[in-house]
């Protein structure tokens, strides 16, 4: 599927912002299942300072401050991403979680260590009995990883309901549990932590859904935002992802940014400014299917 | 007075009770039952001192740390408490400590390199060496700091190590300080207070001097530094070792800053100045790693400076230390340290870590479930602060884990959270006991290393700490160390700041939010001053002891006066005048000791003592005490039950403010602080100048000889205006002193004039050299107030009765006194405080109106 992405982020304030410096992880990620056409960011006013890096995770980070007085900030981030199918996934025929759990204790090999960075806590996803306990209802001795995994998505797709303005970044994911309540980060931050606290590695995806999908499908939760999903590592498989939000595994319609260990990591636009007073933001984001060639 | 030789009866004597526990290494009794020969020289003198003259000493030194107002605080969102010192040192011998040194270094060198490769390409973790959870599972790890470039590849420029002795006299490692490690500031207190409480045995030790050292650090910050500007970045007052920020700043000769004051640009570090930014290329960090940027960390909101981790990462600014060095702080890490040492330096280990066994691994962990009644068993990651970290070393477990099946549930969940550690015996040092004597105390010490440009050099000294219980009190005490020497040391002092010599100090560097402090700490001292004087004159014409005409109309008078400054709210004070002469005296009782109301003298005094705190270290240590005293004085509310109680507390007040307004006037170098503080003052005195006059005199159904004598009183200035009229206050000479005389310090005129030769100094805002704004401002203030002619102000005008036209010159003065607080403010404060946006649906704060 080729996709033209536009995520769009606009701030109005009350008052002149004498300097707001941005990091913004916007730029789609390359990978086996991702090629990425084109990238571009456009930001009015312009920015006195613009760098570039890729962070430790590998994420593409665009570090930039204005420091004209300003009433209004647009990024706009325009991309065209390649999405191509995923592999079948047997979900069955992958290992008993308690191995790949152990395993991780010591990895034994380059992607497996890697793989452990995501096993434990961090900074917005913390790990307590009740999220194991939870998870252990799912995650039965011996069953499959990816089956269990899928399982423990469905649940929460159904147990949860998907509600905006009950929750906010602080919110822990503990009280997430209590409330069954919560949008895609919460969802995507609970699953992650359900599997950390049974010592599974599991990663946090920032990204996007297809806005406009074909007649007679039904428009996919969190579209027209920033979307949010979670990996989980497999040996022999690698990554497998996951969207709690819509009860499946991605393919063709999740565009991804980046990923790392929790929405702290790869949060899409975070500023910080001087002045300003009270502050609107207004979030587009159109993800459109093109038949434009991808050469 | 002077004392007998000692004999080898008063050395006896001293000693007679000292008995060290079996099993344990003493520090001064050998084997042989006898003190170890390095003692000879300070026991010796301090036999021959006499039970009277060490208690002294003892109380010395708590006198010496209560006037520096030494003080730490023992946990998280603890109270400050005053710290303890026992001014009997701990001796080391020379061998000794060369012993100890070699292995401390190497242990430094290791931690260094084991904290580059964690941030750079984990060998360690891909070979095996560390298990990974060590590092993944430590909440320090903050893999935003990989790439990180470290000048000279020293991301740990300074490190301090807890120690205790074995029984065999060999050392232990029991903890690693890597993050920002505190007690230096402490130790350099101790030497200090030490020196001064037993001088002659100070001087009769040939003993190591602390100065060196801080010179080879600050000569290494210096040669990174590159001309540039270093400070000492901290979270302010209210943080758990504030006071040694400050004196860290102070003595190396370094600005001490908080997040506020600096800011990145174009990702260079700078600090906000009274002349504009300044680049900073050195940061002593005191503020925690996960905290240091808001923009790629998730910052306690307040702290840290938006891209300060990639300005870090990209070389431009040298944290000592680098942000994410406390990941190797934990216990979890001690265990692996000989395989480090071989992995990294290609050597053994020289100095030994305590006995640990981390739950990450599972037949360590089995171990320490089977084991858990011998061990201590902790928090692999925990942060503990100096002193209470005590408690742990002397093998304390943590009080939550002792419950065996809770311990079990806890390591099936986090296994890799805990470690358990080895109970030992450390060594016993003696401690002077309340009543003069010795006695022996197991004891802990630190020590610290710092890199310099030949290598990691050892303070030669430390901080011995000694739990209270032991001694019969509840707080930690503390102990200087006095390492020997063989050869002869020179004599270096400590109290010189470092750089004195070498530094051009001024202004320029200045803080602005420092200067902002300074302006609020003069405001806040006038109006304690004017509220003070107010009261004082209530209280003394309550009481009868100075007439003001007939009684009704006085109270009158004095409640608007109240409510004029801003101290009574007009309906509280119709109410009390309305009960009678004993209702206002309770409503003044109030507003002058009433802690929880906002407008109360004792919530002033509160303003100055927290703004005073803020600018401590531009205080003189006699200021400061000043300061002290005067703020807590509302403390002594148990003191006042009468009216004349209350004037006497009032006097005291009086007399301590002139002697702080008397000590900032001599002690405060005259540059842009000093300035904006008087600034400050002039302004409140001017406000409050303003006011009087529009009560008292504007207003002419209440002129009355007793009025215009309050007026004089109140502006400090009846005694001026009887030696100089000899009569009856009139209104024209009256209005003639407190406004328009410019030798009169408490006139409006004066205030002015001050103001407009500080700001002639000030930097302006634009280099244009024109006049800037609020010299513009206070020129045309001025003109006004000296050009007013006196007897058309003090005439009435028909209509209303009152002084109309003094009425206006008051307003404009009232107005153009707050433009004028607005542009100082603009001028000079712009640290205007940061916050985080994001561009994200779900919200940052359930409170952020969108």
């Amino acid at each position: 599927m080729l996709y033209d992405v536009r995520h769009e982020t606009r701030f109005k304030y009350a008052s002149p912002v004498t300097i707001s410096h941005q990091l913004l992880k916007l730029r789609p990620r390359r990978s086996s299942r991702q090629n990425v056409v084109s990238t571009e960011l456009d930001v009015t006013p312009h920015p006195f300072v613009q760098r570039e890096w890729t962070d430790y995770f590998g994420n593409a980070v665009q570090f930039l401050t204005v420091q004209e007085a300003h009433r209004e900030l647009v990024i706009a981030s325009i991309s065209r991403v390649e999405v191509l199918p995923g592999m079948n996934i047997m979900l069955d025929f992958s290992p008993g979680w308690e191995v790949v759990a152990q395993s991780m204790q010591s990895p034994t090999n380059a992607e497996a260590l890697s793989a452990s960075q995501f096993c434990f806590e961090s900074p917005y996803v913390d790990v307590h009995d009740d999220l194991r306990q939870f998870a252990l209802k799912t995650f039965t001795p011996g069953r499959p990883l990816l089956d269990a995994t899928m399982a423990l998505t469905s649940r929460i797709y159904e147990e949860f309901t998907y509600q905006g303005g009950v929750t906010d970044v602080s919110t822990p994911v503990r009280r997430v549990l209590e409330l069954k309540k919560g949008v895609c980060q919460d969802f995507a931050h609970l699953q992650i932590a359900c599997l950390r606290a049974i010592g599974l590695p599991a990663r946090y995806v920032s990204g996007y859904l297809m806005t406009h999908p074909p007649d007679g499908k039904e428009k996919l939760q969190g579209a027209d935002e920033s979307h949010a999903w979670l990996s989980v590592w497999c040996p022999e498989l690698g990554w497998v992802d996951f969207d709690p939000t819509n009860n499946l595994i991605p393919n063709l319609e999740h565009v991804t940014i980046g990923w790392g260990r929790d929405y702290g990591d790869v949060s899409p636009v975070s500023g910080f400014i001087f002045g300003g007073g009270k502050h609107e933001v207004a979030v587009g984001v159109d993800v459109v299917p093109t038949t434009a060639s991808v050469a | 007075m002077s004392e007998p030789q000692p004999t080898s009866d008063a050395l006896a004597n001293l000693l007679a009770g000292y008995q060290p526990p079996a099993g344990t290494y003493d520090e001064l009794i050998g084997p042989d039952g006898r003190p170890r020969p390095h003692w000879d020289a300070l026991l010796k003198d301090f036999a021959g001192m006499g039970i009277n003259q060490r208690r002294t000493a003892g109380s010395t030194a708590e006198g010496l740390l209560r006037e520096h107002d030494v003080a730490y605080v023992a946990a998280e969102g603890g109270s400050r408490r005053p710290w303890h010192l026992d001014v009997f040192p701990l001796v080391i011998a020379p061998e000794d400590w060369q012993k100890l040194e070699a292995g401390l270094i190497q242990r430094a060198k290791l931690l260094n390199a084991v904290v580059g490769d964690i941030y750079g390409d984990q060998d360690l973790l891909k070979s095996g060496t560390l298990p990974a959870p060590v590092v993944f599972a430590n909440p320090y790890y903050i893999p935003h700091c990989h790439a990180y470039k470290a000048a000279d590849d020293v991301f740990l420029q300074f490190q301090a190590f807890d120690l205790a002795r074995a029984p065999d006299g060999s050392w232990w490692v029991l903890s690693q300080r890597t993050e920002s490690p505190a007690g230096i500031g402490y130790t350099l207190e101790n030497r200090i207070v030490t020196s001064r409480s037993i001088p002659d045995q100070f001087n009769a030790n040939n003993l190591h001097r602390l100065a060196g050292f801080f010179r080879s650090f600050s000569e290494q910050l210096a040669r990174i530094s590159d001309q540039h500007l270093a400070v000492v970045l901290t979270g302010g007052p209210d943080e758990q070792d504030y006071f040694e920020h400050a004196l860290i700043g102070r003595y190396l000769g370094y600005p001490v800053v908080e997040s506020a004051d600096l800011t990145v640009r174009d990702n260079r570090v700078f600090l906000k100045t009274l002349e504009g930014l300044e680049r900073v290329d050195v940061i002593i960090r005191r503020i925690d790693s996960d905290s240091s940027d808001p923009l790629e960390l998730r910052s306690v909101p307040g702290h840290g400076i938006a891209g300060l981790l990639q300005a870090a990462r990209s070389g431009n600014v040298m944290m000592a230390n680098a942000i994410g060095s406390g990941v190797a702080c934990s216990e979890a890490l001690l265990s692996f340290m000989p395989g480090l040492c071989k992995r990294l330096l290609g050597e053994e280990l020289a100095l030994p870590s305590i006995a640990s066994w981390w739950c990450g691994q599972p037949k360590e962990r089995e171990f320490v479930l089977n084991n858990a009644q011998r061990l201590s068993v902790r928090h692999a990651f925990a942060r503990r602060s100096l002193l209470t970290a005590g408690a742990f070393e002397f093998g304390e477990t943590d009080p939550a884990l002792a419950d065996p099946a809770l311990l079990k549930d806890r390591l099936a969940l986090r296994p890799y959270d805990y470690v358990g550690v080895e109970h030992i015996r450390p060594s016993t040092v003696p401690c002077l006991t309340a009543d003069g004597m010795l006695k022996p105390v197991p004891m802990v010490m630190r020590v610290y290393l710092a890199a310099t440009e030949s290598g990691y050099q050892l303070l030669p000294g430390g901080l011995v700490k000694v739990s209270g219980k032991d001694l019969g009190t509840e707080s930690h005490l503390s102990k200087d160390i006095w390492v020997l020497s063989n050869r002869e040391i020179e004599r270096e002092t400590l109290i010189q700041p470092l750089r004195a010599a070498t530094l051009k100090r001024s202004d320029r560097d200045l803080p602005s939010k420092t200067a902002d402090d300074l302006f609020w700490l003069g405001r806040y001292l006038e109006r304690a001053d004017g509220g003070v004087r107010l009261y004082r004159n209530l209280f003394l014409r309550l009481a009868g002891e100075a007439s003001l005409g007939n009684v009704p109309v006085a109270l009158n008078i004095l409640t608007s006066l109240l409510v004029s400054q801003g101290r009574l709210s007009p309906s509280r004070a119709r109410r009390a005048l309305a009960a009678g002469s004993r209702a206002v005296e309770h409503e003044i009782w109030n507003i002058l000791f009433d802690p929880d109301s906002p407008d109360s003298l004792a919530q002033v005094l509160r303003n100055v003592a927290r703004t005073a705190d803020h600018v401590r270290e531009r205080l003189s240590p006699d200021t400061w005490r000043i300061i002290e005293r005067l703020t807590s004085v509302p403390n002594l509310r148990w003191r006042v039950h009468t009216v004349s109680d209350a004037v006497s507390v009032l006097n005291d007040l009086v007399e301590a403010q002139s002697a702080v307004n008397g000590l900032i006037h001599e002690n405060m170098t005259r540059g842009y602080g000093w300035r904006l503080l008087d600034m400050g003052r002039r302004i409140e005195r001017a406000r409050y100048i303003i006011r009087v006059m529009r009560e008292l005199i504007v207003r002419a159904d209440r002129d009355h000889p007793g009025v215009l004598g309050l007026q004089l009183e109140l502006a400090d200035s009846l005694i001026t205006y009887r030696s100089r009229y000899r009569a009856e206050p009139q209104i024209p000479a009256v209005l003639d002193l407190v406004l328009a005389d410019e030798s009169n310090p408490r006139s409006l005129s004066f205030q002015l004039a001050t103001m407009r030769s500080h700001m002639e100094v000030m930097p302006l805002e634009d280099i244009h050299g024109h006049l800037s704004r609020a010299q513009k401002l206070l020129i045309s203030m001025h003109t006004e107030v000296l050009l007013a002619d006196v007897d058309k102000l003090a005439n009435t005008t028909s209509r209303s009765g009152n002084r109309t036209h003094l009425n206006r010159v008051l307003n404009r003065s009232e107005k153009g006194i707050e433009n004028l607080t607005d542009l100082i403010t603009q001028t000079y404060f712009s640290h205007s405080v940061g916050h985080r946006v994001t561009g994200n649906v779900i919200r940052e704060n359930a409170d952020d109106a969108v």
